[in-house]
């Protein structure tokens, strides 16, 4: 293989130089000046994709994406890494701004510590991480937004894929709760042949009261059934946060965050400590 | 090059493994080895890494060419045809445009629609400014058998009307990135091929004084 030419050789060491002087500096969450090349120093800082988060973040690649070296890890060691790897415009960091938290400024800096002394990295094929779909769905001539929760699934054990896992949505909440009267079908009406089934059934907004003590109604089949049926129509997603808990003892959030600056791009916007699998996570989400 | 796609394509054939481990105390060598037999060798990434970036330039002179009222009709024609050719069929465009204001609006269109599109709107020449950076994630096989990808790259693009810039943005493009067997009829062989799938672009829009 040929040398690599010298602009490669810029682009290598160089930029990336120029950015760890950059973002070690105090101004790194500031707006820089808008020549072409401040946009591109921010567009290498920025992390472009959900994948270079998970390799940022595994301290696998540089900010060219390119694998990390001795010298670059001396530089930007994971610790630093993982803490621009967070929204650095969050006020809960800053102990100047009135809406600084200290209990949350804590918990991040037990969260980096943590990962890095028990080295865990982040199986970006993990089914602990969910992909949550804000999407635009047009109920009724008005438009609603029907939140997805996909994950992805290994199949035959050398291929992936995303899968839809549950939905939520004002829209899929079809029954009302009412403590008034107790709705029930009354203990002896086998005899009758359930006679009284047309009433519960007649009682459409309250039918959850008629169903066991521990129904839960699956909202994407709920959700699959207003799409077949036209009920609603599905328009676009609006925007996309992943939902992380494969970290033990962790919960991430993380969006992007489109802005002209150099801690930009798909940004940890929240944490928090977990100890829910998946189904009971995204049940209690709010 | 045919003979470094052919190799490749072998390479694939036998399901090589990469190098690269995780750390995570968490992943079992299980999870390890999906993880690797899902991804690409370091030297298949970097040859359809390549590739990708040369499909993507590519693509990116078809839009001058195609938005410049000034170039023959003709080759504006020949531009959207051999634009097409590029994509996986049933690929489309979402647009993303982020208003001087702060607004966003969202459009999605089939890459037909958008190409004929382009090719109405009213500049009489187009430029596209590419920055010498993009990022592209590692190929992942996906169950139909075929590797996917996403490139990132930024682009400056400005339409004039004479010599008046009439309307410039910066937009950020995610291009999805398919690696399909195709068959090659003229030498009888199977062989790889890239495309370019659906593509996000999100537009933030300067006003023009």
């Amino acid at each position: 293989m040929s040398a690599p030419s010298f602009k490669k050789r810029v682009t290598r060491y160089f930029v990336p130089g120029i950015l760890i002087f950059l973002i070690s500096t105090p101004l790194f969450s500031q707006i820089l000046t808008d020549s072409q090349k401040d946009r591109e120093n921010i567009f290498i800082a920025r992390i472009k994709q959900f994948n270079e988060f998970t390799d940022r973040f595994n301290h696998k690649s540089d900010f060219n994406g390119n694998p990390t070296d001795s010298a670059f890890r001396a530089a930007m060691p994971r610790e630093k890494i993982i803490t621009l790897l967070f929204d650095l415009k969050d006020p809960r960091i800053h102990p100047a701004d009135s809406r600084y938290s200290a209990d949350y400024f804590r918990m991040k800096e037990a969260f980096i510590s943590d990962v890095i002394r028990n080295k865990f990295s982040l199986n970006k094929y993990s089914p602990d991480i969910i992909a949550e779909a804000r999407t635009r769905v047009i109920y009724k001539g008005k438009p609603q937004q029907v939140r997805l929760f996909l994950i992805q699934e290994i199949v035959g054990n050398n291929s992936v894929k995303w899968v839809l896992n549950s939905a939520k949505g004002d829209i899929l909440n079809i029954f009302k709760t009412d403590t008034s009267m107790v709705r029930f079908i009354s203990p002896t009406s086998n005899e009758t042949d359930f006679i009284n089934l047309r009433r519960a059934l007649e009682d459409t907004e309250h039918l959850q009261y008629y169903a066991t003590q521990d129904f839960e109604p699956d909202l994407l089949t709920l959700f699959f059934y207003f799409i077949k049926s036209g009920i609603i129509k599905y328009e676009y997603v609006e925007e996309v946060v992943y939902h992380i808990i494969d970290i033990p003892g962790w919960y991430l959030k993380v969006k992007e965050f489109n802005r002209n600056e150099l801690n930009s791009g798909w940004l940890i916007t929240d944490i928090a400590r977990n100890d829910y699998g998946i189904n009971e996570f995204i049940r209690n989400l709010k | 090059m045919l003979k470094k796609i052919l190799i490749t394509g072998l390479i694939l054939s036998v399901n090589l493994w990469v190098t690269g481990q995780e750390t995570k105390t968490a992943v079992t060598s299980k999870q390890a080895k999906i993880i690797d037999e899902i991804n690409l060798s370091a030297t298949d990434i970097e040859l359809f890494k390549e590739q990708t970036k040369q499909k993507v330039e590519e693509f990116q002179q078809y839009i001058v060419t195609l938005g410049s009222k000034d170039e023959p009709q003709e080759k504006r024609n020949m531009a959207e045809k051999e634009a097409l050719k590029l994509f996986y069929k049933g690929a489309e465009m979402e647009i993303t445009t982020i208003l001087p204001d702060g607004m966003v609006q969202k459009v999605s269109r089939p890459m037909e629609k958008y190409l004929a599109r382009l090719k109405s709107l009213p500049y009489t020449k187009v430029i596209i400014k590419f920055y010498d950076i993009a990022y592209i994630r590692e190929f992942t096989k996906g169950p139909d058998g075929k590797y996917y990808s996403t490139a990132t790259i930024i682009q400056e693009f400005t339409g004039f009307s004479n010599d008046d810039i009439i309307y410039t943005d910066i937009t950020k493009k995610e291009v999805e990135i398919i690696v399909d067997i195709v068959e090659d009829k003229f030498y009888k062989e199977k062989r790889w091929k890239i495309f370019l799938g659906d593509i996000k672009a999100t537009e933030t829009r300067m006003s023009v004084s």
